[in-house]
């Protein structure tokens, strides 16, 4: 849906985007991680046509009118209530041709009460809370049924049950439409895109699907809890020959790093019986985006 | 809810056509009255060692009265009220609403552009006519023809002023900046009119046309500023569409 190729775009000298090859899949929601100022709404502007490229190519493969896109913060003419500027965005799309007046108002209605708005809808927006501008611009997003969504940051600006509610949104439009996602929190990219990019100083560090980044930065490891003395058991259990390297953390933490979970699971608890330690718990790590962010970009 | 009920719901909801229709008709119903009793306000003020003698008023002075009156602080309110439906980069989440959703981008200045100029034609005619009912009224008929002819050449300059500012708003992306800007450029024009030869071919001498006419100005002195205000008002559309279509360099 979307292709990339050596995209460049400069600031004077500085380097907002150095050489992105981006590929996102028709279908799929890619999420575009990466911290704030690594080139993600300059990226997302350029697809969306409101900046020009320094150099590369882009390919989009979609019509103006089949394109929607959110703004991080997005803002309305303060003297339209939601509705009306959600059939404002329905009629500025091309698929408004093809509604009856009764069609538009239905669907205008639908979207309005999937973003939980319906109660809200006849307010003026000027009396909208952050969170709620945030949900009336999902809708207006939406409204249209585009093939391609470009989301800026869509949740950051919300309170923990507006973010579970946007990506709720999110997850439903997987199979109708393509979704760019571009988020700097890494758990909500993660819960909700099947396709990655680590976007990190204009660079694009990684691109492809979730399963390849986390598998492929997977390393066996345990996180144990001791009641005390994680200094003694950790340098006990560095000393087996299955364990690569153990280390103690604040808080009685102990991480294992080992050469196979398998192993782990035969060994583990005998050489912590051995060492006559209080164990609160242990558990598998699990391979987070965040770790796997934070390793390519350390 | 089209682009155009848009720029209505833009008039109506935030009393902009409040502004402009207060300022016209309100000049409206003061010039006349003001031409018509100077002479005895001065009168009353005069003190003994000296006496203002002005003679008495006539109906063009009731539609001249109007027009010092309100061409200035008229234009003023049409500039603001241009600007703040052209200029729509001015916040720049709603701009990329527009611009994501609307291609090619002329067709977001055009209601906008539509709009505006007529609500400021609408609002200075309807000034125009409470001025002519009143000097009527107050001082006699003023003729008709060059009442019309004058309010024609006006609506022609309030469609250059609100070309001018959608340019200057594409260019300058900020309310007040659009503002400032192109008031700049209506004080120039005048500046530049000191020089006679050039005065009859500014667009800016049209607005005082209804002062003009009425008072035994001949018509054929307008033909050249009507020429280059309708000839400069293509053009600055024309900048308006093309530089609204520029993306970020």
């Amino acid at each position: 849906m979307i292709h990339t190729r050596g995209l460049v775009k400069r600031y004077g000298k500085h380097a907002a985007l150095d050489g992105v090859d981006l590929e996102v899949p028709v279908g799929s929601v890619y999420g575009l991680a990466g911290p704030n100022g690594a080139g993600k709404t300059t990226l997302l502007g350029i697809l969306a046509g409101l900046r020009k490229a320094t150099e590369g190519e882009v390919t989009v493969e979609a019509e103006t009118g089949e394109v929607a896109v959110l703004s991080d913060t997005p803002r309305f003419d303060p003297w339209l209530t939601g509705r009306e500027v959600v059939a404002l965005a329905l009629t500025l799309s091309s698929a408004d041709d093809a509604m009856t007046a009764h069609e538009r108002a239905e669907r205008v209605d639908e979207v309005l009460s999937q973003s939980g708005l319906t109660d809200a809808a006849p307010r003026r927006c000027g009396g909208y809370s952050r969170g709620m501008l945030q949900r009336l611009g999902i809708a207006s997003t939406l409204v249209a049924r585009p093939s391609l969504i470009l989301l800026d940051e869509p949740a950051s600006a919300l309170d923990p049950q507006g973010r579970r509610e946007v990506l709720d949104l999110i997850t439903t439009l997987r199979g109708h439409a393509t979704v760019l996602f571009s988020s700097h929190i890494l758990g909500d990219v993660q819960e909700v895109c099947d396709t990655v990019g680590i976007l990190h100083h204009g660079r694009l560090l990684f691109q492809g699907p979730l399963s390849d980044l986390l598998v492929g930065r997977a390393v066996p490891r345990y996180e144990l809890r001791i009641r005390a003395g994680a200094d003694a058991v950790a340098g006990s259990l560095s000393r087996e020959a299955w364990v690569r390297s153990a280390t103690a953390a604040e808080g009685g933490v102990v991480h294992v790093e080992v050469t196979s979970l398998a192993d782990a699971e035969r060994h583990l608890a005998g050489a912590l019986a051995a060492t006559g330690a209080s164990v609160v718990s242990m558990q598998p790590e699990e391979v987070t985006l965040e770790r796997a962010f934070l390793e390519l970009t350390s | 809810m089209s682009p155009w009920r848009l720029e209505f719901l833009r008039l109506t909801r935030t009393k902009k056509w409040v502004a402009l229709v207060g300022v016209y008709v309100g000049f409206g119903l003061m010039g006349p009255l003001s031409a018509r009793y100077t002479k005895q306000i001065l009168a009353r003020v005069s003190t003994n060692g000296a006496t203002i003698t002005m003679p008495d008023p006539t109906p063009p002075d009731g539609i001249a009265q109007f027009v010092s009156n309100a061409s200035q602080i008229g234009t003023l309110v049409v500039v603001i009220v241009a600007a703040g439906a052209l200029a729509f980069d001015a916040i720049p989440e709603m701009g990329v609403f527009l611009r994501t959703r609307v291609s090619p981008t002329w067709k977001i200045l055009v209601p906008r552009m539509v709009v505006s100029f007529l609500a400021a034609a609408g609002a200075f005619l309807l000034g125009t006519g409470v001025a002519w009912y009143e000097t009527w009224a107050l001082l006699g008929a003023p003729s008709a023809v060059p009442v019309l002819a004058g309010a024609g050449l006006g609506v022609v300059f309030l469609a250059f002023v609100v070309a001018l500012t959608s340019a200057v708003a594409q260019r300058m992306r900020s309310v007040l900046g659009t503002v400032m800007t192109s008031l700049v450029v209506l004080i120039a024009m005048p500046l530049l009119g000191l020089a006679p030869a050039i005065a009859r071919w500014l667009p800016t001498s049209l607005a005082n046309a209804l002062a003009d006419l009425p008072a035994g100005g001949k018509m054929n002195d307008y033909w050249p500023a009507l020429g280059v205000s309708v000839a400069a008002t293509i053009l600055l559309a024309w900048a308006a569409f093309a530089s609204a279509g520029r993306r970020e360099a």
